[in-house]
């Protein structure tokens, strides 16, 4: 017996709603449909497949840096300048180095998150989808950092995508060895007190100002053990996080060089094969973490331990929380946590079989509109709805940021919250209703039928109010407007 | 008292109509009014203030010393940026209290740990998810369905928590039509109390900002202080606004090419100069009644690095300004900047905990209990007791 109902819950809580027709398609097997799609796939949504590798984001981002150094010391002329030709003092912040940098990565920048909009807006697997959004928030690596602010799409593509349906320890090593996250969280600047880099110090390489790196730094380690693995009640210590540190001193990425900027070569390499194990900025000898005593040499060292750290049952709690979380309710049900970290645990970190848990629990499926939607989630609802395969001008980087949610540039390692508290604010509401309108003002069409649109995107989940609210609309673009901020496209 | 015809009129732009939300329910309350300014990216004190008198200070920096000569002197030791001309005439009319050398309880040097570590009031980062400024207003009488408002999407830190507090910020898109938003307002009351809510309270916050010009605002776009700070100061000295509004600056993380006179630094200190001016204007007879505090999560590295900025440091400059202030002397337990004098061979060594700022404003001026804020705002403090006499009396 076809379920339109459960089918309209698996289709927004799992995924990103349905595009028109889907859920009759869901209906016949909502929980089959999302378990469906647990499974790894073979090949990348062509959106991402076309997005330049990582050691191209790297080397255009080089570049820029380099030319900027060149053009340095100007700053004072300049000004002069802007006074005798009338330019006034805000126009010349224009071109400041933040400025500069945006016009010079506006397209790739642009291109990027459009990839990760597009792949999620025409895609077949939106459930795989999900899971890919919620990984690389789990591994945040953001824009916000200007250092990182040409690597989260490579990141995303490289180290999270190939393990959405594989093994979380593979998805550990995959993030703390790609550039996007020694970059963002400093790895590349960590070097131990008693390595040949330290001892030596002309042996160290230069950092791009120039310096060179003198100590550990502790930011990459402290956040594998608080946001990646144990999570802050995790049990570890302040030595636990020094020790890791320690361990994973050397872990860097292969960098250009000055010829390389010159050349104006393609980068062809992805983030996985730009890692770099450094041994003369590794701290050498055994090290002890969370009571085990790791005596590898070199990078294996660090693997070993990023093994142990996935396995630990302080994992598998602190992941089935955030999956449950992220799925279920802002607190999520107790039962359904215990469910979830046993399936992570017996399955060896398997991340479809823990997720086929989270789908099995029966919570997953009662207490609809539990969650309300982040705004990017939201925004994807909408072109799902109608049916985009393309991303609509004015709907991409430029609306999210005004929803509070620019794609790629979380405030934080933490990455963005999950709770409805953090988004259900008076201005970010009000944000999302001028994004629904002006969506619905553009596409508009007299043919186009509201009340036809919420049945398909809804189905029997449409409440009476709604549904009368857009059928007493003066015009179908205030139906459709009142369609997409109905609680009902906002919540699942 | 409010109905839903009123508020929409107000987001109509009718001029006429004021405030209906924060109108209602007036109890006994305070008349004293708070804006606090957060310097995200940390502020170089030691240009902003610039210690002229500290024998040292001219051969530690080099090449960003501010000199003497165009320095807006303060007294025998201290003199502000020469772009803060109109904070060295609120100085001169006792209403500028710079602070020097002072800080956080946090000691390490990360933005993030830094300025979660300012805003929650606590002594380590993220151990604590609501901020001090919430907390505070938490323990006044809840005379307004919202205490406090930010100036931006969402609530920072500071403000975060249990007690209600709404935000508003400029708007890119095209301007909504009104019908369309009653109208789905009253869907709201009729499903979902929370986005019901939200939504009002985004209308009324709509409505005051109008008036101030907001639709001018959302031309100019976010970059700019001076439009952001009149809109708060139209939110505050409304009789039924706010106490108190927060408003985020970034910009100040110089660690390279930060100049002296010109420059991100000085462009950025002409802007909050301007900014905090534009504040006082609109403000009007309500100044005298108000405080602003001007902090910043952390100072900057005394001496300059190889690439003419300054790195993360630890000591740092902050101000209060405002008809409220007992102004017109720098509050500073001065270190010294002679070589042994650093912290950490470094730094700016700080002498004021900023919690014993915070907490004599909030004690003084608000008159918050001080069970409050030592139990719910500034929790393990006690060593950094209120400072007294930073308000005028």
């Amino acid at each position: 017996m076809p379920d339109l109902s459960l089918a309209a819950l698996a289709a927004h809580r799992f995924g990103f709603g349905p595009r028109p027709g889907e859920l009759r398609t869901i209906a016949g097997d909502p929980r089959g449909w999302v378990k469906a799609q647990l499974r790894q796939p073979d090949t990348l949504p062509p959106q991402i497949a076309a997005l330049p590798a990582a050691e191209d984001d790297l080397l255009a981002f080089g570049r820029w840096l380099a030319r900027r150094r060149l053009n340095g010391g100007n700053a004072a002329r300049l000004e002069e300048r802007a006074e005798r030709q009338g330019v006034t003092q805000e126009e010349l912040r224009r071109l400041s180095v933040e400025e500069d940098f945006v016009e010079n990565f506006r397209e790739r920048a642009t291109r990027a998150v459009a990839a990760r909009l597009e792949a999620a807006i025409t895609s077949e697997r939106p459930v795989h989808e999900r899971l890919v959004h919620f990984w690389s928030n789990h591994f945040t690596v953001s824009t916000a950092k200007p250092a990182a602010i040409a690597l989260p799409p490579s990141f995303e593509k490289d180290a999270i995508r190939p393990h959405v349906g594989g093994k979380f320890a593979d998805m550990l090593r995959a993030s703390s060895k790609h550039p996007g996250m020694i970059v963002y969280l400093d790895n590349w600047l960590s070097v131990g007190p008693n390595s040949a880099s330290a001892q030596n110090p002309r042996r160290a390489r230069r950092l791009p100002g120039g310096g060179r790196p003198t100590g550990i730094n502790e930011n990459l380690a402290r956040e594998i053990l608080e946001l990646h693995t144990l999570g802050v009640t995790g049990g570890y210590t302040q030595a636990d996080v020094q020790s890791l540190a320690a361990i994973i001193t050397g872990w860097t990425y292969q960098r250009a060089r000055l010829r390389d900027f010159i050349s104006d070569a393609r980068g062809e390499r992805n983030g996985g094969a730009l890692f770099e194990f450094d041994a003369d900025a590794h701290e050498p000898g055994p090290k002890t973490l969370l009571g085990r005593t790791y005596r590898q040499e070199g990078v294996a060292q660090g693997e070993a331990a990023l093994n142990d750290l996935a396995r630990h049952p302080a994992t598998a709690r602190f992941i089935a929380t955030k999956l449950c979380r992220h799925y279920i309710a802002d607190a999520p049900p107790e039962a359904a946590i215990v469910r979830v970290a046993n399936a992570f645990e017996r399955s060896d970190g398997d991340l479809r079989e823990t997720m086929e848990a989270l789908v099995d629990s029966p919570e997953a499926w009662e207490t609809p509109r539990a969650k309300f939607k982040r705004p990017e989630e939201y925004a994807i609802t909408l072109l799902r709805a109608v049916d985009a395969r393309q991303l609509p001008p004015g709907a991409g980087i430029a609306a999210l940021t005004a929803m509070g949610q620019r794609p790629y540039a979380a405030p934080g390692p933490d990455g963005w919250a999950d709770i409805a508290d953090a988004w259900l604010t008076a201005d970010l509401v009000w944000k999302r209703l001028e994004f629904a309108q002006a969506f619905s003002n553009r596409i508009a069409r007299a043919d186009l039928s509201p009340i036809a649109l919420g049945d398909a995107c809804l189905g029997p989940a449409m409440g009476d109010e709604t549904r009368t609210a857009i059928m007493r609309a003066e015009s179908p673009a205030q139906g459709l407007a009142l369609l997409f901020g109905a609680p009902e496209m906002q919540r699942r | 008292m409010l109905n839903r015809r009123t508020l929409l009129a107000g987001v109509a732009g009718a001029g006429a109509l004021s405030f209906p939300l924060f109108a209602f329910g007036q109890a006994l309350t305070t008349d004293k009014r708070l804006l606090v300014i957060v310097l995200r990216g940390g502020l170089d004190g030691l240009s902003a203030v610039a210690p002229v008198g500290d024998p040292s200070y001219a051969s530690l920096r080099g090449r960003l010393a501010v000199e003497r000569a165009t320095a807006l002197q303060l007294d025998s030791t201290f003199a502000l940026h020469p772009n803060l001309r109109k904070m060295h005439a609120l100085y001169r009319a006792q209403e500028l209290l710079p602070i020097h050398a002072c800080a956080t309880a946090y000691r390490e040097r990360s933005h993030f740990d830094a300025q979660n570590v300012l805003e929650t009031g606590g002594v380590r980062p993220f151990a604590r998810t609501e901020g001090w400024l919430n907390k505070a207003l938490g323990a006044l009488p809840q005379s307004r369905p919202e205490m406090g408002l930010a100036l931006s999407a969402q609530a920072p830190l500071i403000l975060r928590g249990r007690t209600p507090v709404s935000t508003w910020s400029p708007s890119t898109l095209p301007d909504v039509n009104t019908d369309t938003m009653a109208r789905m307002l009253a869907l709201y009351e009729a499903r979902d109390p929370a986005l019901a809510h939200a939504l009002e309270s985004a209308m009324s916050a709509n409505a005051i900002a109008m008036e101030s010009g907001a639709s001018d605002m959302n031309r100019a776009g976010p970059r700019t202080i001076t439009p952001l700070a009149q809109i708060a100061a139209r939110f505050l000295k409304d009789d039924g606004g706010p106490i108190a509004a927060v408003m985020e600056v970034g910009g100040w993380d110089t660690h390279a090419n930060q100049g002296l006179e010109q420059g991100p630094l000085a462009r950025g200190l002409t802007a909050l100069d301007d900014g905090l001016d534009a504040f006082k204007t609109e403000m009007g007879a309500a100044w005298a009644n108000t405080i602003v505090i001007i902090a910043t999560e952390f100072g900057r590295t005394a001496a300059p690095n190889g690439a003419n900025g300054t790195d993360h440091g630890t000591g740092a400059a902050a101000f209060l300004a405002g008809g409220a202030v007992n102004g017109g002397r720098v509050l500073a337990d001065w270190p010294g900047l002679a070589r042994g004098a650093l912290y950490e061979d470094r730094d700016l060594r700080p002498t004021t905990d900023l919690r014993a700022v915070f907490k004599g404003v909030l004690a003084d001026h608000l008159r918050i209990a001080s069970a409050a804020l030592e139990r719910e705002a500034f929790p393990a403090s006690d060593a950094a007791r209120p400072l007294q006499g930073l308000v005028r009396t």
